[in-house]
């Protein structure tokens, strides 16, 4: 590096290591600020800082569940007495991860990381793949999500592509059950392994499947059983494509309040609720496990493993279990519905949606959701906020829930309280993207 | 009097299924039923085969551009009964992908998609998606008001000599360029506006339900109001947003 590089380099870390430390005491939070200052004052910072991670460098993307399997495996390593990188606070875009790299950097510009944990969103990894050369690429899923952003899912499935093929030795680490997903990058040089489900579970939504047609002949995929959305044991009548065997099964699944299931000759048990977050853990331990990290204490670490950020994060106030979740597509939604339909508590609501663009400014894939599912006695009240409080109440009165149960409320704290007033076994408090840190602020006052 | 009944054909929807557009079949079950008319959803994926001969409403929504491609070819076996569906005042909503396949075809860069031809219209690949909010004027006989909704399109549709749903108020419409959206032609109603549309925006809703009734029984009916609240303020809520 030339003398000038490195005092742009220099100066850009404290600049925005100052901003960091501004943003801390004067918000109270960090944010992906930081890393677009940087990105303007010095744009090659992040392959530079990228280089000086000393081990491996795995990447998180996909459509659900990137958050929680990158902070899964953080936990892991970290568990190990490593320093890793990580963003950890979903900050999944460019600015999000070059933040993430200059928090690890000393003052004098070096990266001190064993590894890197970086979960990078999907249109982000092209970019990102510029500057950062992973070893390990893990993909979760590929659902509907943002189409507005997008476009469809072919759009996402050849962005990633395109990302993946700039770095033709990095491993890849695909979810099997997901026939999109099994299917990707089948082309190429890519060392491939897979995780996924081997056994039926019990899942009872009925929804709109992503898609029931063979990547490779566009026959109709059967299915020996379903999970969810398009996950399951698929394969194709017509050109022999089906799940491939996984070299990460999950097997012997429990779950009633937590998840316990059997993976690589371990029993795994998480204080989890979901069944999604199995392969969650999986991504995370399929990592681990090629990277040779000792898994005889999983368990210990997935004990203290608290869900954050609004991932079916529990909360108490007055006595009352509190369910925040983050549900922002229709797979995210029907995965919590799923859930939800299993508790049998009589439950209390409240859905704040918004549009702004980080959550997708088209809100029809409401409509995609099975909300019929709560079209039962089960299901009390529902309050209903955030900038799309219209279209929600629109769509569960299509749903057949009675407007008696319905209430409009576009201030997100008033819809809260409303709800925290009345007599609850369980609230649960359902967001999506925009919304939610302020709902968790909200939430996180009271429970104090 | 024995009690109305309609039959609503939902055409491949294992193939055109996205941006929640079977919310307009549900929107017109619901409003069908809540007015004590029975209604029947006869789902048609791609590996069955259909009639129209007892259908009174056929949907077809949009799916992504390979989907879409299947469809076509699925479709086209069924040309001819389309065409006399149509011109017997059939009753058909075609919406974003399913506006394009009933028209004469679709240009992208490297391929032409022949469609089923119901309509004059044709549509060609554009550079840039056309995404956003949209809020359009009526030009349907006999409405007055607004239709609103979501369009997210990367063909520009141009509609010849047809009569267009509405005027784009806020946003791109067929093309982005001569102000139509949708089209009309006899009992066809093609859109791209998402939502899905129909409910909120009742109005076109009750519209189709009365044009389908009305060739069922072969007289003049009129729908009874319904509670619309909830769905005038959704409508109103976009309205609103473009002030």
């Amino acid at each position: 590096m030339k003398f000038t590089q490195k005092i742009q380099l220099l100066f850009t870390i404290w600049i925005c290591k100052l901003c960091s430390l501004a943003g801390k005491l004067l918000l109270g939070r960090g944010s992906s600020a930081p890393g677009a200052l940087a990105l303007r004052l010095c744009p090659w910072i992040l392959s530079q800082l990228a280089q000086g991670v000393k081990g491996k460098t795995i990447v998180v993307s996909g459509t659900n569940g990137k958050t929680t399997s990158n902070n899964v495996l953080y936990a892991i390593l970290k568990a190990q007495g490593k320093k890793v990188i990580c963003n950890n606070s979903g900050a999944n875009m460019l600015s999000g991860i070059v933040t993430a790299y200059i928090n690890a950097c000393s003052i004098f510009g070096r990266v001190d990381a064993d590894y890197a944990c970086i979960e990078v969103d999907e249109a982000t990894a092209t970019h990102a793949f510029d500057s950062i050369k992973p070893d390990y690429m893990v993909i979760t899923n590929f659902f509907r999500d943002q189409l507005d952003r997008y476009g469809e899912i072919d759009i996402i499935v050849d962005l990633l592509k395109t990302a993946v093929d700039k770095v033709p030795d990095m491993v890849l680490l695909l979810n099997g059950d997901d026939p999109i997903c099994a299917a990707f990058s089948h082309d190429s040089a890519h060392q491939r392994f897979f995780f996924g489900i081997d056994e039926q579970i019990y899942f009872t939504a009925q929804e709109t499947k992503e898609s029931r047609f063979c990547t490779f002949c566009h026959h109709e995929l059967k299915y020996k059983y379903y999970h969810y959305s398009q996950l399951g044991d698929y394969y194709c009548e017509n050109c022999g494509f089906t799940k491939p065997p996984l070299n990460y099964p999950a097997t012997c699944i429990f779950g009633d309040g937590y998840l316990e299931f059997t993976a690589m000759s371990h029993i795994i048990r998480a204080n989890l609720i979901g069944y999604h977050n199995i392969y969650n853990i999986l991504a995370a331990l399929s990592v681990a496990s090629l990277l040779g990290v000792d898994l005889s204490n999983i368990n210990d670490v997935l004990s203290k493993y608290k869900p954050q950020n609004g991932r079916m994060e529990v909360f108490t106030i007055g006595g009352v279990p509190v369910i925040l979740n983050l549900s922002k597509n229709p797979a995210g939604f029907n995965q919590v519905i799923t859930d939800m339909h299993r508790d049998t508590r009589k439950k209390n609501l409240v859905i704040i949606i918004n549009d702004n663009p980080p959550d997708g400014t088209d809100v029809s894939w409401l409509w995609d959701v099975d909300f019929e599912m709560w079209n039962s006695d089960a299901y009390s009240e529902f309050s209903i906020s955030g900038i799309r409080a219209e279209d929600v109440y629109l769509r569960l009165k299509y749903a057949g829930i009675s407007t008696d149960k319905l209430i409009y409320e576009k201030d997100i704290k008033k819809a809260i309280e409303l709800m925290l007033s009345k007599d609850n076994e369980v609230l649960y408090v359902l967001t999506n993207y925009t919304p939610l840190v302020e709902t968790r602020k909200i939430i996180q006052k009271k429970a104090k | 009097m024995e009690a109305m009944q309609i039959t609503i054909a939902h055409l491949l929807p294992d193939l055109l299924n996205l941006y929640g557009d079977r919310g307009n079949v549900l929107c017109m079950k619901n409003r069908l039923i809540w007015r004590g008319i029975e209604a029947e959803i006869v789902e048609h994926p791609m590996v069955e085969s259909f009639s129209l001969s007892d259908v009174d409403i056929v949907f077809l929504g949009g799916g992504s551009d390979a989907e879409q491609k299947i469809a076509a070819l699925r479709l086209s076996e069924y040309e001819k009964e389309f065409r006399e569906y149509v011109e017997s005042d059939g009753v058909l909503l075609a919406i974003c992908g399913g506006l394009q396949l009933i028209g004469e075809y679709y240009q992208s860069d490297d391929e032409s998609i022949k469609g089923l031809s119901l309509v004059d219209a044709y549509t060609k690949s554009g550079d840039k998606r056309l995404v956003g909010n949209i809020v359009i004027e009526s030009e349907l006989p006999g409405i007055t008001g607004s239709f609103v909704g979501f369009e997210n399109h990367g063909g520009r549709t141009y509609i010849g000599s047809h009569a267009p749903l509405g005027r784009v108020i806020n946003g791109y419409g067929n093309n982005g360029d001569d102000k139509f959206e949708g089209l009309v032609y006899k009992n066809i109603i093609g859109t791209y506006l998402h939502g899905p549309v129909l409910p909120k925006n009742p109005i076109l809703a009750d519209y189709i339900l009365t044009k389908a009734l009305e060739r069922k029984y072969r007289t003049p009916i009129i729908l009874p109001q319904l509670d619309d609240t909830a769905e005038t303020r959704s409508h109103d809520y976009l309205i609103n947003r473009f002030r």
